[in-house]
């Protein structure tokens, strides 16, 4: 499933031409609307990569669960820290499980 | 590179028994000897010995140690004490790291000991992997201009240009009239003196014309400005004058011939020629050619001067000004009176503003004969309305300060010239503050002078007499009274100057809702928001003469620092790591001293010069590439690593305290020094201003098993830096909702404003975050 921006935080990352969703996005679907609002302008071709609501500086996006991996009201919210991403798996009962990943592991 | 392994001698200074009394120093000894990279550790009960630091620097030199950890309170003049023992032996200053146990709580007796010995040991076990990634750091000098740029040649700007210039800076004084002096050379006296401005003005000119720091950049504007503070370059457009300011000696030949009438400045002036002097004792004294009144193919000025002087192909001709720091004293406008239709002005010629009213006050001082609309002598009746447009919300909501004092002087100056004539005043209050009072007193002593409290209902013109009908309803006698007035003055408001708004506009100066330039008054005084360019005068909002005068001589003062030849840059400044850095330019976008340039390869990177090191920048990246040099979002990343989530025990919540070090981490220390019962559930981490707090900091905070999240920042008209508080609440607003999307409670992100005495507000913050993180049980991620 599509990710969904919502309208009322998305800040078009402050009107730039690109906007981080659009710049990460591998298949190059995210765009900015004329009301200077991200979209994804081609639903059908998204991966469900989560790439966007990853990067999204104010955490606008969220990536409904394709139907195949969990039914209406699962959820996987990713969270990214400094150097580790943690993960909150959400079941259609409400069932919850977090996972927290390094995610930039530098040499020592 | 070999990766150089760092050497850190850990010191605890027991501060004469206070710190081995409340927790176990020994035990913290042991345990931090065999810590990684910990070359040594010692507790010191005499720290100031020489014998300590001699033995410590040939252990520096030795290279038995590289860096240090002091554990205790020292002051920042001990620290720097302890910095310089240690520069000499080659240490660099940077390589210190400083924990507080005791702001932090550890000496609060209400504390159960082992919860005491574990929070000490957190907090070393912090400051000990921040330790680990300091970098030595040098200061940088860059070269700098020692000139400076004053926009506005009005009082305000001569006198600053006065005391620059006597102190060896070059002073570059543009003006966009064709003669200096603003619109003090319009008025008729000054207060509290009653003495003509053109005195004053003539005195400080007399200095400027003298000195060989000035230039003067008439009937110009500044276009452009770029660069960044200590090296600004300005480029100033200059109208053509179409006579040579060094050949003219206003010798008046041209005014024989002008065939060319215009209006004067305002509708009370007399008309002059197309070529005339700026105005009467004007500086320069070069005469100027408005050449769109000029009929065609009219030569006649350039003919017959004798000092061939006119020269009317001049074309306008453009400067590149190199300088350090500019000042803006664009000063003020007159609020159209237009606008107050109730009073008429426009529709009747004798309902003049003050400052036409001074223009008519100074007129007999030159030469009668010239076709002015009013003269001083017929007036007998003349009334004064005060507050046109001041204090009003159709208009100027805000008081202009100087109306008041302003009518006073001239009812004192109209009475000497005119002793027999009547003055009314209307008005709401009278402001005449300070020793302005005196004003006040002579003019109600005089005699013929009647203040009422109460503003005109009507204001309409008798045709048959020529006189002005004036309806008010006296508050004093409870009934309206009418009478016929030859002259009604309106005491306009002070309104930013069309100059100030130009240059706001060129320099992308902010302003503020009354647009006026604006600044933290108290933590950056007469600086505009952006650095190295500051304002001065009644751009800054409505002063009169000598408050304007004082105001550019502070801004001055301030500007000095960089005028001085070289700008000295702090290494704790931001760098962007631009192999992540993906050109978002939120930095750009959010900081908020517009500190943000392109660099070659069109990354964002500081301007050094201009940055205020408010760390901003490393809070808003939504990438966490960002950071203060020492102060990096990795240092804090390892700190709170370093947390241990347990020193509570299993049941009490651990809070992280992010504080900014201006006001609330201060809050937080003098709640410790007032011994209140401060709970010890907070590790307090001291940031540079809250709005430095990366999300992903805060993420990672909360993904470790801490409970809560307190960030303390100013308040948000207070925050040093502008809008740092701002920024960071709605920022953490943002992580509060993806917690919720989490299945975790937003709350455990909070955001609490603390002024620098809020010591009890702290405590009671906490107690409250406390209770409510019981409530909610542990954190989730919490082991």
């Amino acid at each position: 499933m599509p990710p969904r921006v919502d309208k009322e935080k998305c800040d078009g990352c402050k009107a730039e031409e690109e906007t981080l969703c659009e710049q990460i996005c591998p298949g190059d679907l995210m765009t900015l609307g004329e009301n200077k609002k991200a979209y994804c302008r081609q639903p059908r071709d998204c991966w469900d990569c989560m790439s966007c609501t990853k990067v999204c500086p104010v955490g606008a996006i969220e990536t409904r669960m394709p139907y195949q991996l969990g039914y209406h009201g699962a959820k996987l919210v990713p969270m990214m820290g400094t150097d580790n991403i943690t993960w909150t798996c959400v079941d259609i009962h409400g069932n919850v499980e977090r996972f927290r990943y390094k995610n930039r592991v530098e040499p020592e | 590179m070999e990766k150089i392994v760092p050497k850190i001698g850990i010191f605890i200074w027991n501060q004469g028994g206070r710190l081995s009394q409340a927790v176990d120093l020994e035990g913290l000894v042991k345990k931090f000897s065999k810590a990684k990279n910990a070359a040594r550790c010692e507790f010191v009960d005499e720290l100031w010995t020489t014998a300590f630091f001699d033995s410590l620097r040939s252990a520096v030199e030795n290279k038995q140690i590289d860096r240090f950890l002091w554990v205790g309170r020292f002051t920042s003049y001990q620290m720097k004490y302890i910095k310089g023992q240690f520069s000499a032996a080659g240490l660099n200053p940077y390589l210190h790291e400083w924990v507080d146990l005791e702001d932090q709580g550890i000496c609060l007796k209400d504390t159960a000991p082992e919860i005491r010995a574990a929070k000490a040991a957190s907090l070393i076990q912090m400051a000990l992997a921040r330790n680990r990634l300091l970098e030595p750091l040098n200061p940088m000098e860059l070269p700098a201009s020692d000139a400076i740029l004053i926009i506005g040649a009005g009082v305000a700007g001569l006198h600053a240009a006065e005391s620059l210039s006597a102190l060896g800076k070059q002073v570059h004084l543009v003006e966009k009239e064709s003669g200096v002096g603003g619109k003090v050379a319009l008025l008729s006296r000054f207060y509290p003196r009653i003495c003509d401005p053109h005195c004053g003005l003539e005195f400080t000119l007399q200095k400027l014309s003298e000195s060989d720091h000035v230039a003067f950049h008439t009937l110009s504007r500044v276009e452009a400005l770029s660069g960044s503070p200590g090296n600004y370059m300005a480029a100033v457009q200059k109208k053509p004058r179409y006579v040579s300011e060094t050949k003219c000696n206003a010798c008046g030949e041209c005014l024989t011939v002008c065939p060319k009438e215009i209006p004067g400045a305002f509708p009370v002036s007399e008309t002059m020629k197309a070529i005339h002097s700026p105005f009467p004792m004007s500086f320069p004294s070069a005469f100027v050619v408005e050449r769109e009144h000029c009929p065609p193919e009219c030569r006649e000025c350039e003919k017959i001067c004798p000092a061939k002087a006119v020269d009317l192909n001049q074309a306008p001709s453009e400067d590149q000004l190199r300088v350090g720091a500019v000042l803006i004293t664009t000063g003020w406008d007159l609020y159209p009176l237009s606008k107050v239709e109730e009073y008429g002005y426009g529709r009747f010629d004798n309902i003049i503003s003050n400052l036409e009213m001074e223009q008519l006050l100074s007129s007999h001082t030159r030469q009668p004969g010239k076709s002015a609309k009013l003269s001083l002598n017929d007036l007998k009746e003349v009334g004064f309305i005060q507050c046109a447009g001041s204090r009003d919300e159709r208009h100027l909501p805000y008081c202009s300060s100087v109306c008041c004092s302003a009518t006073l002087k001239q009812i004192l100056y109209f009475k000497e010239l005119v002793p027999e004539a009547k003055c009314y005043v209307f008005y709401q209050h009278i402001r005449s503050s300070g020793f302005e009072e005196d004003l006040y007193r002579k003019a109600r002593e005089m005699g013929d002078v009647t203040f009422v409290r109460e503003r005109p209902a009507t204001v309409a013109l008798d045709e048959q007499k020529g006189k002005l009908n004036v309806t008010v309803l006296d508050p004093l006698l409870d009934k309206e009274i009418t009478m016929d007035l030859d002259l009604l003055v309106l005491a306009g408001g002070m309104c930013p100057s069309q100059g100030t708004r130009e240059t706001a506009q060129v320099l992308k100066l902010p302003q503020n809702h009354y647009q006026f330039f604006e600044s933290h008054l108290q933590c950056h005084p007469e600086e505009g928001q952006r650095t190295g360019i500051y304002v001065g005068g009644s751009c800054r909002e409505p002063m009169n003469v000598s408050q304007s005068i004082d105001s550019s001589h502070r801004s001055a003062m301030q500007a000095l620092k960089y005028l001085a030849g070289t700008v000295l840059i702090e290494p704790t400044y931001p760098v962007v790591n631009k192999t992540k850095c993906d050109q978002c330019k939120r930095c750009m976008e959010e900081c908020p001293f517009s500190s943000f340039v392109f660099d070659e390869k069109e990354f964002p990177t500081p301007d050094l010069a201009r940055c205020r090191q408010c760390g901003n920048c490393m809070g808003i990246c939504p990438l966490a590439v960002i950071s203060l040099n020492n102060n990096t979002i990795k240092q804090m990343a390892v700190q709170i690593e370093a947390v241990n989530t347990s020193f509570m025990g299993k049941k009490e919540p651990v809070i992280l305290a992010l504080l900014c070090e201006n006001d609330a981490y201060k809050a937080a220390r003098a709640a410790v020094d007032q011994g209140l019962p401060v709970p010890p559930n907070a590790i307090i981490i001291k940031v540079s201003c809250a709005g430095s707090v990366n999300n992903a900091v805060i993420a990672d905070a909360l993904s470790l098993g801490i409970d809560g999240i307190l960030i303390g920042g100013c308040k948000d008209d207070q925050c040093h830096y502008v809008k740092g508080s701002q920024l960071v609440q709605k920022r953490s607003g943002d992580l509060s909702d993806k917690l919720k999307t989490m299945m975790i409670e937003p709350e455990r992100v909070r955001f609490v404003n603390l002024e620098i005495r809020d010591a009890n507000k702290y405590v009671e913050v906490l107690n409250t975050y406390i209770h409510d993180l019981k409530a909610m049980g542990p954190n989730p991620f919490k082991i």
